[in-house]
């Protein structure tokens, strides 16, 4: 079976195809005299026929390109192998073998008839690692096989292809002078919501205590205008406790409006609380004067009474004409504090 | 009016192709002059520049630009005169940077640009430095070529395994080599990488891109070997006859499309 397979499959083989199947003939003859069936030896048989197999493959380019014997070698090493194989299982292993072997064959038949020179990546491989500037600090041969060892400068692979560019018609590349624009969406924000979250918190706490601080500063003020306001009266009461003081030339300033309103605001704390008291003179005009500790009675004789005093702009110029007011009895606060 | 008129006289079996607008393939002359009759200069103008761009763009990393992606993203409701813009595109590219549009795959037509000019003699050859993978590409290339056109991947993975290049390993100038020949190189179309029917373990075969055979000069690759080898490039003399015979397909016919 061997044998026939192997002769129809290469039919236009060159010497050493036929070589091989003279070699299959004497396997068969040998094939008789063995007939032990010992397992631990078929599978020793089988991992050498794997052996082979796979050198046969991995040294392929080398088997082809050099001029060595390593590919009879391998057959020589088969023929020997399969005088033991009594089984199928090893002669399968042996066909496929013989496969991989007339691959081979094939390729080395099909180089002799190339036209010209044929190619030896071999060789190539080593004028261009030279071209590269390999150092050839070490250079092994084995078995006609050049293994190289050296060392590669840096820019060998640069120096090839500035080399080899020329036969390339490639365009030169286009490239930003900046850099490139990454188009990376945005990160994500989260932190948006915690951004809300906070100023709300901190309103709400800052809220309430400025409006004690607003309320309170509001009172103390009324508080220091009203004891300010006292003051100029006690002042112009002990400068002449006789004299009526008239309302209106105390209250209006003849400067400005608001301080006229104001004025009047605060006077009417006084009167409230029973320090300064309104009486109208001869005249009917309205006077302001202190409530002295010595006339209890004249306090208690009179009777409460509360009115509005409106004021306009209109009246307020009138009242400064008619009683010809050019100058405040109350200095305005921040003058007549300092 | 009238050109509906003189192309029906023409010929009938375009005004039939004529009702097939909805159908995106390749517009037929007369649906390009229809629709370029309703564009202004202007508007032409304008997307034939943005065109040239995203070639410039895509030709960054060399790889060839398909024509559904142009309608796509560039062209979009002009795609039915989208003939016209590519030839206009493309002559821009020659008559501004000397390159030439190449239409590579009938069935589903990509474009790749290649360089026109010739580099001058003595000028610098190149303005950035030069990229490595070119030199590695060359060594393939340079086997598959000298080899007959096809190898088997072993042939490639022994040779650069002698060039201290490990398809297994990472490497410090190519990191991944495998994808990189097997991926990058095949998208840029500079290799193909096909099943050898009936292998087992599956093996693979490297064969020429496209790309290559239009931007990679055969006989300079030959007179650099020839150069490397210290030997007359004519003594590989199956090779040289390849590399010298007039390539028809490649070289004579500049291949936009538009040119019906």
């Amino acid at each position: 079976m061997k044998r026939a397979r192997s002769s129809s499959d290469h039919d236009t083989s060159d010497g050493e195809r036929r070589g091989l199947d003279q070699d299959a003939g004497t396997r068969e003859s040998q094939q008789d005299l063995n007939d032990e069936d010992d397992s631990s030896h078929r599978k020793e048989i089988r991992s050498r026929y794997r052996d082979l197999i796979s050198s046969v493959q991995q040294n392929r380019e080398d088997m082809l390109n050099q001029h060595g014997n390593k590919l009879t070698e391998v057959l020589y090493e088969a023929n020997t192998l399969f005088k033991e194989v009594h089984q199928a299982r090893e002669a399968a292993l042996d066909s496929q073998l013989l496969v991989v072997a007339s691959d081979l064959g094939k390729e080395k038949a099909s180089q002799l008839f190339s036209e010209g020179l044929s190619f030896d990546t071999s060789a190539f491989v080593q004028h261009t690692l030279s071209f590269m500037g390999l150092n050839w600090l070490e250079e092994e041969e084995e078995g006609g096989a050049a293994t190289t060892n050296g060392f590669l400068p840096q820019d060998a692979w640069h120096k090839l292809a500035s080399r080899a560019e020329c036969c390339f018609k490639s365009t030169p590349s286009f490239h930003f002078m900046y850099g490139l624009f990454y188009a990376e969406p945005p990160p994500p924000k989260p932190r948006v919501e915690r951004q809300r979250k906070a100023p709300t918190k901190e309103v709400q706490r800052i809220m309430p205590t400025q409006l004690k601080k607003m309320e309170a500063s509001h009172q103390e003020a009324t508080e220091k205008e009203v004891e300010r306001i006292m003051g100029c009266l006690e002042h112009y009461h002990t400068q002449d406790p006789t004299a009526p003081i008239s309302y209106y030339e105390f209250v209006i300033n003849p400067d400005s409006f608001s301080r006229t309103v104001e004025n009047i605001f605060h006077t009417s704390f006084l009167i409230r609380d029973g320090v300064a008291r309104m009486y109208l003179d001869d005249d009917k005009l309205p006077c302001i004067g202190l409530v002295e500790d010595d006339a209890p009675q004249q306090e208690e004789a009179s009777v409460r009474k509360q009115c509005v005093v409106s004021l306009s702009q209109k009246t307020w110029r009138e009242l400064k004409d008619a009683f010809d007011i050019t100058k405040s009895m109350i200095p305005p606060p921040n003058t007549q504090n300092e | 009016m009238t050109q509906r008129k003189s192309l029906a006289k023409r010929s009938s079996a375009a005004l039939a192709e004529e009702d097939d607008v909805a159908r995106f393939t390749q517009p037929t002359t007369s649906q390009v002059q229809k629709g370029l009759e309703k564009l202004l200069p202007a508007q032409l103008n304008e997307k034939t520049t943005e065109l040239v761009q995203y070639f410039l763009i895509k030709d960054q990393k060399k790889l060839p630009v398909r024509r559904a992606d142009i309608v796509k993203n560039v062209l979009k409701e002009y795609k039915n005169v989208y003939p016209k813009i590519l030839e206009r595109a493309a002559q821009t590219f020659e008559q501004v940077f000397g390159f030439e549009v190449v239409e590579m795959d009938t069935k589903n037509p990509v474009y790749i640009l290649i360089n026109k000019l010739e580099p001058a003699e003595g000028a610098p050859t190149r303005i950035s430095s030069s990229n490595p993978k070119t030199g590695l590409l060359f060594v393939i290339l340079s086997v598959v070529y000298m080899k007959g056109g096809v190898v088997r991947e072993a042939l490639v993975w022994n040779t650069l395994k002698k060039m201290q290049v490990d398809p297994g390993e990472k490497h410090q100038e190519f990191g991944d080599v495998k994808k990189l020949v097997t991926e990058e190189f095949v998208r840029q179309r500079y290799l193909e990488y096909t099943k050898i029917p009936h292998t087992e373990p599956i093996e693979n075969e490297f064969r020429w891109g496209q790309r290559a055979e239009v931007e990679v000069s055969k006989l300079k690759i030959l007179e650099f070997l020839g150069q490397l080898h210290d030997q007359d490039p004519q003594r590989w003399i199956r090779q040289y006859k390849e590399a010298t015979k007039p390539t028809s397909a490649n070289t004579s016919q500049p291949s936009t499309s538009s040119q019906r």
